[in-house]
């Protein structure tokens, strides 16, 4: 890295990145039953990848669902707006 | 630690259901007739700009989304709504920012891929060295590849991108968690 970067900027150390990677772990449901000194750093960020994949088409998938579904409803008809009082 | 972590997530689950419906009231309940793609776009859309503004811009990647969909002209009313006017100043701000770090990150670039270049030319040394190597790399290639998942990631440096995955992570589950309810409420309802 050249020298711009590192002056002023605080050094990022080795105990920071092993303590987000470990925080992360927790968070992932793969690797979260394993025990945590077992998973590397890029075993981490792998499964991070995947996770958030995974979750991007779940919010895919659920829109398309949502979408059919409230075409099927009509605006002023009681089912919207018992929905609506649900979601308040 | 943990009672910190649900207590946000409650915090964002209502800040986020509350946009959203404002969100799909502003998009979804015109009477002129959609195609299933264009009410599944708006939802989502509806959903990702409810779920960053619900985060009130402390975190890159809600400003990054946010800022994206306000480059788009139709998305400026439901923007505008639910984000509140002081998000303009701050996402201008970003813009500038952005395309500062932009340049200098291509300045940077430039001289970066000489030296890596270099470096690749350089033999490792034999023994642990040459698995730590191994493992730099691979980390290094996980992180460009997480970059182009998080919003807004390939602006940020390798530590900030982690720490805004573990965000991110948090505030997606909770996306998924209210999608998923209203899911359900609405097909019992039907």
């Amino acid at each position: 890295m050249s020298s711009r970067r590192s002056r002023g900027i605080p050094r990022i150390t080795d105990e920071q990145i092993i303590e987000l990677v470990s925080k992360l772990q927790q968070l992932l449901p793969e690797l979260r039953n394993r025990r945590s000194n077992k998973a590397s750093a890029s075993k981490v960020l792998q499964e991070t990848c995947n996770y958030v994949r995974s979750l991007h088409k779940e919010v895919d998938d659920l829109s398309d669902r949502l979408s059919r579904l409230l075409s099927t409803i009509d605006d002023d008809s009681p089912q919207a707006s018992i929905i609506r009082s649900l979601i308040n | 630690m943990q009672e910190t972590i649900m207590h946000n997530s409650r915090e964002l689950k209502k800040e986020f259901i509350k946009k959203w419906v404002q969100g799909l009231h502003i998009c979804c309940s015109s009477k002129k007739q959609m195609n299933l793609l264009e009410r599944k776009n708006k939802i989502k859309l509806s959903a990702d700009i409810a779920l960053a503004s619900a985060k009130n811009s402390t975190t890159c990647w809600s400003k990054a989304i946010i800022s994206k969909a306000e480059k788009d002209e139709q998305n400026m009313i439901l923007v505008n709504n639910l984000s509140g006017s002081g998000s303009k100043f701050m996402c201008a701000h970003q813009k500038v920012s952005c395309h500062k770090r932009i340049t200098s990150k291509k300045i940077l670039k430039k001289s970066y891929g000489f030296r890596k270049k270099m470096k690749k030319m350089e033999p490792c040394d034999h023994g642990s060295n040459l698995a730590t190597c191994i493992a730099k790399r691979l980390v290094k290639k996980r992180t460009q590849v997480l970059k182009r998942l998080v919003p807004g990631g390939e602006f940020m440096d390798e530590f900030s991108v982690i720490k805004e995955a573990l965000d991110y992570i948090l505030s997606l589950r909770v996306q998924v968690d209210v999608m998923k309810n209203l899911v359900n409420a609405t097909t019992i309802l039907n």
